[in-house]
């Protein structure tokens, strides 16, 4: 969406300073400013020119790799590529331009933060011109188009078939996901958001995804169960940090791949785990030693096996069959121990009840019989109460 | 004007006979496998199960199975981390090294579908940094898991919340704002998990170490990518507690003292470094070399049984690599294996299946490359290319995979040698990071020729040479006795060290 917004907002700086027909020795030329983005790409990927203009090309690498620009003729940009590799052992010192009457003007390679000026008469002939990175490994995915038209008019950029086919997605994406990325506030319970994600099957709940995500740490598990929620569990502390109603996750900006992302949460936030290692074996006031050791797959559902202090604990999390809240087992075959969990029963919006063991503030306290197999279930009251909002 | 024309035409016509004399009797051809619908087969490993199907992971998290005789895809696992390397241990169980962990993924109950993820190891830091990738496993003769880890990209940042002690030592803040840094544990180096579960740091100086394999004779080899601190990219010959150039890891060694190791005098780290076994000059034979797989497949796949085969990223490309042992080090030439003939880029993966074709597994993930999975069939015809290229005394011997035309390989017209070095050096700031520069770059003449009797072997006569550089030959119209022209024409010797002069042994 970013991206996108940046290239309207450079269309439209681009836009205003061509000028109109008869150009002449005391006519300004057409300015092109052209960057690069992240992933291999000029930050503008098509503009129209006027058959015959004085047309002043500013290429600013913005990237931290080295990039060149060739204008070659219509149709004539995969060969041109196909050529530049052709080099082999004389690429480098011809800066990856071949000698070829394909192409028409070229950049050579410009460092990052460098700025190269090319200035040019545009072909008396409309026609797409293309232009394009033969750096190697570039010029097969980093290009854009040159229109030559008199009358400024371009394809479809849905369509256009001379741009890179993920600047067409760019536009399309950035028209549908204004609201994908819901606020975490529960004033507002807003419809659910379906993801569409990629894969050779259909994601029926529940399933996870190991993925990077916000307020967690970088081992972190993002878990879809029926009933619209989901939850986030951390493999690094070895405990639930929240849960959320609603869609499940948007992982476009990690599947992208090359920068930094998280996978956005689809829904509302109504948990989150305060407590720092909230179950705790004999000591209840000593922050346990914890160790991940995996899941196996309980009717789809995870169920994590961790260690704290040695002592083998297992966690399964379940939806509350209304969809209100959660239902959290866990197993400690052999706890020797009192075993302790710390709720955050003070927080009115939600209530927790255990299968066994007493309260003591706070904390449910269970003998090590009782902790063999027990499990809490937390209702949310805003789930509860919530109507959804439009 | 006229002469020009009919050149062309000539050229035209000689480029046709070409392609139809050639067709028919290509050593090598591409096939293409037909994924499944929906999936985004951007590849992070593959291999073969022990049955011979194939398993490969995605960069979304799936795991799948492809019946190559049947040719037909089924899902095994999915959900994890940005999985970038599998190993078959058996028809139910695989290991996978995915983002947090090495995980062990088995089907218990017999259903096909994983159903157990269990952790090998996750003793290693993560940043959260988009370019922490982790790569491996390699396997040893004696059960050693081999994995590496990438250091973090100065264009990502690192989390609030890290795993693993924070060290910022491991990033230099005043000069090394464009370097890659490591500021969790162990990016940057090779690590061994033994069978009793602990993971051990074996190997320091990676900067993107994407790929890692063993040769015949249990030699590990781990390629790194060119940017700062590596001027090429690299194939290095990874031994225990050998440092290999990209200083940030070296904040992890046991004995750090704290201060920033990409500060040191650049001499002092080259003193410590142990140099590639074999440099791919960049722009030239590959920017972004991937996994070295050793040819196992004892002359299925043809005449290059025990040499290295290794993905290239960036162009249509798959490298051979030929090594030999000089004053006891691991030195030798790379040449482009399979450029075109359908081919695609991106390749990031190999493996041989049972029937010894290779199997490419794609991927692009944001940089140049393609997705899917292609196969590389040897059609059972000898090619014509370079078998080996050895050090003499005082030049080069080639080895062909048959017999030479002798007037062509006579001629001296037909070897055109330079050589160049690349400098060991902090990259300056206004450099792009995939810039580099060919220092003492210079055309080094033959002066002479000699062809064994059976033709296969030309020894070429260079004169003093010198240790340090890259022996970059391009070959011209050279032809095996049967008149099949060569290949591939452009092979580079890295020459690290010379013969010994005192009693001509390796």
């Amino acid at each position: 969406m970013f991206l996108a917004k940046r290239i309207l907002v450079l269309l439209l700086f681009v836009l205003p300073v061509k000028y109109g027909l008869g150009q002449s020795a005391a006519t300004p030329p057409t300015v092109i400013e052209l960057k690069v983005l992240p992933g291999l790409q000029y930050d503008v990927a098509r503009f129209t020119v006027k058959p015959g203009a004085a047309v002043k090309l500013n290429f600013t690498n913005t990237d931290d790799m080295s990039h060149n620009l060739l204008i070659t003729k219509p149709g004539a940009r995969v060969n041109v590529v196909n050529a530049a590799l052709a080099l082999e052992e004389k690429g480098p010192a011809m800066n990856y331009v071949p000698k070829s009457a394909d192409v028409l003007w070229s950049i050579p390679v410009v460092s990052p933060d460098q700025t190269r000026s090319l200035s040019f008469k545009a072909p008396s002939k409309a026609g797409a011109y293309p232009y394009v990175c033969t750096f190697p490994g570039h010029g097969f995915v980093m290009y854009g188009v040159m229109y030559v038209s008199p009358d400024g008019k371009m394809p479809d950029l849905k369509t256009d078939p001379n741009i890179p086919p993920s600047r067409q997605e760019d536009q399309v994406a950035a028209a549908g996901s204004h609201d994908m990325h819901n606020q975490h506030d529960m004033h507002k319970m807003p419809e659910p958001k379906k993801v569409t994600a990629s894969h050779p099957y259909t994601p029926v709940a529940p399933y996870l995804y190991r993925i990077f995500m916000e307020d967690a740490g970088p081992a972190a598990i993002a878990v879809s169960l029926p009933q619209e929620l989901s939850y986030c569990w951390d493999a690094g502390l070895c405990r639930l940090r929240y849960a959320w109603k609603g869609g499940f996750v948007d992982n476009t900006g990690i599947w992208k791949g090359h920068a930094d992302a998280v996978a956005k949460i689809v829904g509302t936030i109504f948990y989150r785990e305060i407590t720092t290692s909230p179950l705790r074996i004999g000591k209840a006031d000593e922050i346990p030693v914890t160790d991940y050791k995996g899941y196996r797959l309980i009717n789809k559902y995870p169920e994590f096996h961790y260690t704290l202090n040695g002592t083998d604990v297992y966690e399964l999390i379940l939806p509350k069959a209304d969809g209100k809240g959660l239902i959290r087992k866990f197993r400690i075959p052999d706890a020797r121990k009192t075993v302790w969990l710390a709720c955050a029963v003070n927080n009115e919006s939600e209530t927790y009840e255990a299968s066994s063991g007493v309260w003591e503030k706070d904390k449910l306290k269970l003998s090590p019989q009782q902790a063999r197999d027990f499990s809490v279930t937390i209702t949310s009251y805003p789930l509860v109460y919530n109507k959804k909002r439009r | 004007m006229r002469s020009v024309s009919i050149n062309r035409a000539a050229v035209l016509l000689l480029f046709l006979a070409s392609v139809f004399s050639v067709k028919g009797q290509e050593a090598y051809t591409v096939e293409t496998i037909t994924m499944p619908e929906g999936l985004t087969s951007e590849t992070g490993g593959i291999d073969f199960l022990p049955d011979g199907r194939l398993v490969a992971c995605f960069i979304r998290g799936e795991v799948m199975i492809y019946d190559p005789a049947a040719k037909h895809w089924s899902i095994f696992a999915d959900g994890l981390h940005e999985p970038l390397g599998i190993m078959a241990v058996s028809n139910a169980e695989l290991v996978v090294m995915q983002r947090p962990e090495l995980t062990r993924v088995k089907d218990t109950d017999g259903d096909g579908r994983a159903d157990v993820y269990e952790k090998l190891t996750d003793d290693f830091g993560l940043s959260g940094n988009y370019h922490e990738f982790n790569y491996g496993p390699a396997r040893d003769k004696k059960g050693n898991l081999f994995i590496a880890l990438n250091t973090a990209s100065p264009g990502g940042s690192v989390n609030q919340e890290l795993r693993g002690r924070f060290n910022p030592f491991g990033r230099d803040l005043q000069q090394g704002l464009y370097e890659m840094y490591s500021v969790v544990p162990y990016r940057g180096w090779v690590m061994k998990l033994t069978p009793d579960g602990k993971l051990h740091p074996y190997a320091s100086g990676m900067r993107s170490p994407n790929g890692l394999g063993f040769d015949l004779e249990g030699n590990l080899f781990v390629t790194d990518n060119q940017s700062d601190w590596v001027e090429t990219s690299t194939l290095y010959h990874v031994e225990e507690g050998k440092f290999y150039g990209h200083p940030a890891s070296l904040v992890w060694n046991k004995d750090w003292k704290g201060k920033s190791p990409l500060a040191l005098p650049v001499k002092e780290l080259d003193a410590m470094r142990t140099k590639a076994a074999v440099l791919f000059p960049q722009g030239i034979m590959a920017n972004s070399p991937s996994q070295p797989l050793c040819d196992a497949t004892g002359g299925k796949f043809g005449p290059f049984a025990g040499q290295l085969f290794v993905g290239e990223m960036n162009r249509d490309r798959i490298v051979r690599v030929m090594l030999e042992k000089v004053q006891g080090q691991l030195q030798g030439a790379c040449i482009p294996f399979l450029d075109g003939h359908g081919l695609r880029k991106g390749n990031n993966r190999l493996a041989f299946a049972p029937d010894g074709s290779l199997w490419t597994g794609q991927i692009a993930y944001g940089w140049s490359g393609d997705i899917g999975i292609q196969r590389i069939v040897f059609n059972a015809r000898a090619p014509m290319d370079v078998y080996t290229m050895k050090l003499s005394h005082d030049g080069f011997e080639l080895t062909f995979t048959q017999p030479v035309n002798k007037a062509e390989a006579s001629n001296p017209d037909n070897y055109k040698f330079r050589h160049y070095f690349y400098k060991y050096q902090r990259k300056v700031k206004h450099e792009g990071a995939d810039n580099t520069m060919q220092q003492d770059l210079q055309e080094v003449p033959v002066t002479g020729i000699s062809i064994s009797a059976d033709q296969k072997k030309v020894s070429l006569k260079l004169g003093a040479l010198k240790p340090g550089y890259v022996y970059e030959l391009k070959l011209g119209g050279i032809t095996s006795n049967e008149g099949t022209p060569l290949a591939n024409k452009l092979i580079c010797y890295t020459l690290n060290k010379l013969l010994n002069p005192a009693d001509g042994n390796r």
